[in-house]
């Protein structure tokens, strides 16, 4: 029995070390991170996706706009696949009014989700129940994976270990500007300029389809309040058309979805000026996207304002600092920007 | 399946739990089984599968009849059939290459317009070491030093126990079988012993030797950017990588089999202690040289052949002199093999067979007179300056042989040779020539400076290791400093050992044999 005892302290002195090194210390965090990065119940708004979360919707605005939180759970490329599980695992840390849920990637095939977007979200998640599914379930899809590669996905310390060279380097910031990242580049294509939403629908892939089922049935068992949104950007005619097929399953459920492409109000985002690539809009659509998102989850979901808490501090500072950053990088004000598309 | 991946590990978990938790009768099985999944695990079709079967029912079948037949005609028939079965396979699948290049170069020094095309055969794992190994167990049976084993299935475990099947140590049926099959009881003084052993192996190869391995792939791989100081420093540093590598496996493995209860021949005692090469294979791959001793050196010696050899050549030059040209005839026999089953290619035969042969030959005959010579000049052999100075010469010497082991072909060996004698000093103090080489070696700032800390410390255990069993005496510490050397041990591994993405920390480099 006394070495039973030894042996269980021993592991437990080894896991709180381990822990301390490697998840406090030398993981990757991106704005996922913001789940347990941000005190306990204070996200009012999570929003869920791939770049164009993060790129798209200015949180530090809308909480200067209205005084509620938003933490963008995105990574680049994230597979529509890890929806569910960034849901379960926001609801140990946070209780969010609404989960807003991007569509980008509804009808990625799963095939093309290379290693890096995977890890770009469960490394990121916490050692778990959550994190292993998510990492089960998006493997199912790979079938280019040595066996023994497996493991690297859920020991991602086998990845980052040799970190500690970079020690000396300053690690990036996750908490600017609450996770948005912004761009005033403009840059505009024939392709994109031409482009109009179709309104066609072409069937979601059998495991798109499984998997959108699968996360509506979560939902819909869990009683979570969620919003699907396309976001406003140039797409691929067949994806065009599929994502068409998974708001019509979305409807059919009873729960919603916004097409920003088809929203008369967003039309203000012009494609001319307002991309910096194909896929994502600049500061300055973001901008107009924010005013009028930010404002109808404020209405529908009768958010609170944390403006006058100190305890929100944080948020304040962080649009401080997006505005100075704007207005350094575009020798623009960026209260006159937003005086000008309030008013239109 | 590599010793030091995630996978092993939790293979070798699962093994040992379930092994210490069903009865002690049943215990054997699942070393059987496991060591089946192990043999399989990145191997699996009909084709090894039949390799297998090939060498386990042969010799269990002939083991049988050799006891049977015992001091009998016959049994020295089953005795020869059953050593022939072994090593045709052994030959097919492992040195047609070796024979196929031989018979191309003779083609081309008749100017025979006819070359052969090499062949690549799939062959399972540790068919070096089982192969021996049961060829040690029939040989054994006939000269009565142990019984044959009835059970088929005893039989294949002691074939192919799995920790031994990537690197070793050989072992013999006389001494560890009855190990394998009688069954143990958990104990935890055992299992901490085996555990430190295990990670001391896994530093040494994780933390030294993939790190190393680095630094020689770099300039091996691109000779053209490297001076001769550079060159040298690889030749040296792959020995050390080997050293590492070859001795961290076995530490690994004498560790698991340590925790389960079964005692393994140790297989190096601090080689690079040596003060002569002929001391240096008595504690380089012990196992491997013994069993080359017993079952090829000394029948040979004691062949008729032998001793006609013997007997001629004591007739033309001597006593003296003639008494030892069977021993040498011998020995070179003895050292191509341990250079051929180290790889079917002349590289292996030359580096870690003939040139041993040429060094211990040398030894012999130069060492009378080397003797004479210090003592006309007054030059002390039992000071330290003297014994530094004979561990430095045979660790030269064994690295100067590893350069064929670690080439991959003759010419490539040569220009290794060429380029560390090409000595030209001013590329020493050409800071940009020396930037440039610094960039190409393979290691960064960082991982040198953990190589020279973690060299520093393999160093400084051997030197301890000389006079006392250095587990033991962590062992024996209270229980802040054990664990904290534990927690520290566990940390470097995980911190600082090359594995995962952008390296390949499981090329185990006996593996191959």
């Amino acid at each position: 029995m006394k070495k039973i005892i030894k042996i269980t302290i021993f592991l437990i002195i080894f896991c709180i070390i381990f822990y301390s090194i490697f998840e406090k210390m030398w993981l990757a965090p991106n704005s996922i991170s913001c789940i347990y990065s941000e005190p306990k119940n204070s996200l009012d708004v999570i929003y869920i996706g791939a770049s164009n979360t993060y790129a798209h919707f200015n949180s530090v605005l809308a909480y200067n706009l209205y005084g509620y939180t938003t933490g963008l759970v995105s990574a680049d490329a994230q597979s529509f696949i890890f929806a569910k599980y960034l849901i379960k695992e926001s609801e140990k840390y946070q209780k969010p009014y609404v989960y807003v849920i991007d569509l980008a990637q509804v009808a990625t095939n799963m095939e093309d989700f290379g290693d890096g977007e995977i890890r770009t979200t469960t490394d990121v998640m916490k050692f778990s129940k959550n994190r292993i599914d998510a990492i089960n379930d998006i493997l199912k899809y790979k079938k280019d994976i040595n066996k023994e590669d497996y493991i690297n996905y859920y020991f991602s310390f086998l990845m980052y270990h040799n970190k500690w060279r970079e020690f000396n380097k300053n690690n990036v910031n996750i908490n600017l500007y609450k996770g948005y990242l912004f761009s005033d580049m403009t840059i505009k294509t024939e392709e994109q300029e031409a482009y109009t939403w179709n309104e066609n629908i072409l069937e979601l892939q059998d495991a798109n389809k499984k998997i959108l089922l699968d996360l509506i049935n979560y939902i819909k068992n869990n009683n979570i309040n969620v919003i699907f949104v396309v976001p406003k950007r140039y797409f691929i005619e067949q994806n065009n058309m599929e994502i068409n097929d998974a708001i019509r399953i979305i409807e059919e459920n009873n729960l919603k979805v916004i097409n920003c492409n088809t929203i008369e109000e967003l039309n203000n985002i012009n494609f001319e000026t307002d991309l910096y690539n194909y896929a994502h809009i600049n500061v300055y659509g973001a901008t107009k996207y924010t005013l009028w998102f930010s404002k109808y989850l404020k209405e529908k979901y009768n958010l609170p304002n944390h403006k006058e808490d100190l305890n929100y501090l944080s948020w304040n500072i962080e649009y401080d600092r997006f505005k100075e950053s704007f207005n350094s990088k575009t020798s623009k004000n960026f209260d006159d920007l937003l005086l000008k598309y309030s008013e239109k | 399946m590599s010793l030091t991946s995630l996978v092993f590990l939790l293979f070798c978990f699962i093994t040992i739990l379930i092994y210490f938790v069903i009865p002690k009768k049943f215990q054997w099985v699942i070393l059987l089984i496991s060591s089946i999944i192990f043999l399989f695990y990145d191997n699996l079709h009909i084709g090894t599968v039949v390799q297998a079967l090939l060498i386990l029912i042969p010799s269990y079948i002939i083991g049988i009849q050799i006891e049977k037949n015992s001091n009998t005609k016959k049994g020295k028939v089953f005795l020869i059939a059953g050593i022939l079965i072994i090593l045709a396979q052994l030959f097919y699948l492992k040195y047609t290459n070796l024979f196929l290049a031989t018979f191309n170069h003779i083609f081309n020094l008749f100017k025979i317009d006819y070359q052969f095309d090499f062949v690549y055969r799939n062959s399972l794992i540790g068919i070096s070491y089982y192969s021996l190994i049961m060829i040690s167990y029939l040989v054994d049976i006939y000269r009565g030093t142990c019984e044959a084993q009835k059970n088929i299935f005893k039989c294949a475990l002691f074939m192919s126990y799995f920790p031994i099947l990537t690197s070793g140590p050989f072992i013999r049926y006389g001494s560890v079988g009855n190990e394998l099959y009688e069954g143990h009881k958990f104990n935890y003084d055992r299992m901490v012993r085996g555990l430190v052993r295990i990670l001391w192996g896994v530093f040494k190869i994780l933390v030294i030797s993939e790190r190393l391995g680095m630094f020689v792939d770099s300039v091996y791989g691109n000779l053209e950017l490297f001076n001769f100081a550079f060159t040298f420093a690889a030749m040296i540093a792959f020995t050390l990588q080997l050293y590492t590598n070859f001795s961290g496996s076995i530490d690994i493995i004498m560790g698991i089999s340590e925790i389960i209860g079964i005692k393994l021949p140790e297989n190096f005692n601090l080689p690079f202690f040596s003060k002569t090469i002929t001391e240096f294979w008595r504690n380089w791959h012990i196992t491997l040289g013994a069993w080359l001793k017993d079952y090829i050196f000394y029948p040979l010696l004691k062949s008729d052949l032998m001793q006609k050899l013997n007997e001629k050549s004591k007739n033309k030059f001597g006593k003296k002199v003639g008494k030892k040209i069977p021993l040498y005839f011998s020995m070179l026999i003895m050292w191509i093999i341990i250079g051929a089953w180290h790889g079917g290619a002349y590289t292996f035969i030359i580096g870690s067979g003939i040139l041993q042969f040429v060094y211990m030959f040398l030894e012999d005959t130069l060492g009378p007179i080397s003797d004479k010579i210090n003592k006309k000049l007054g030059i002390r052999k039992d000071v330290f300056s003297y014994k530094l100075y004979q561990v430095i010469r045979t660790f030269l010497l064994f690295s100067f042989a590893m350069i064929f082991f670690r080439s991959s072909s003759l010419s490539d060996a040569f220009d290794i040779i060429k380029n560390i004698f090409t000595i030209n000093l001013s590329t020493l103090f050409n800071k940009e020539a020396l930037l440039s080489m610094i960039s190409n070696m393979g290691l960064d700032i960082y991982d040198f400076a953990v190589l020279i800390v973690s060299l520093i410390i393999l160093f400084v255990m051997q030197l301890l290791a000389r006079k006392r069993d250095v587990r033991e005496k962590l062992l024996e510490q209270n229980i802040i400093f054990r664990w904290g050397i534990l927690y520290i041990l566990i940390f470097t591994i995980i911190i600082f050992g090359c594995y995962g993405a952008g390296y390949d920390a499981t090329a185990f480099i006996y593996r191959g044999f």
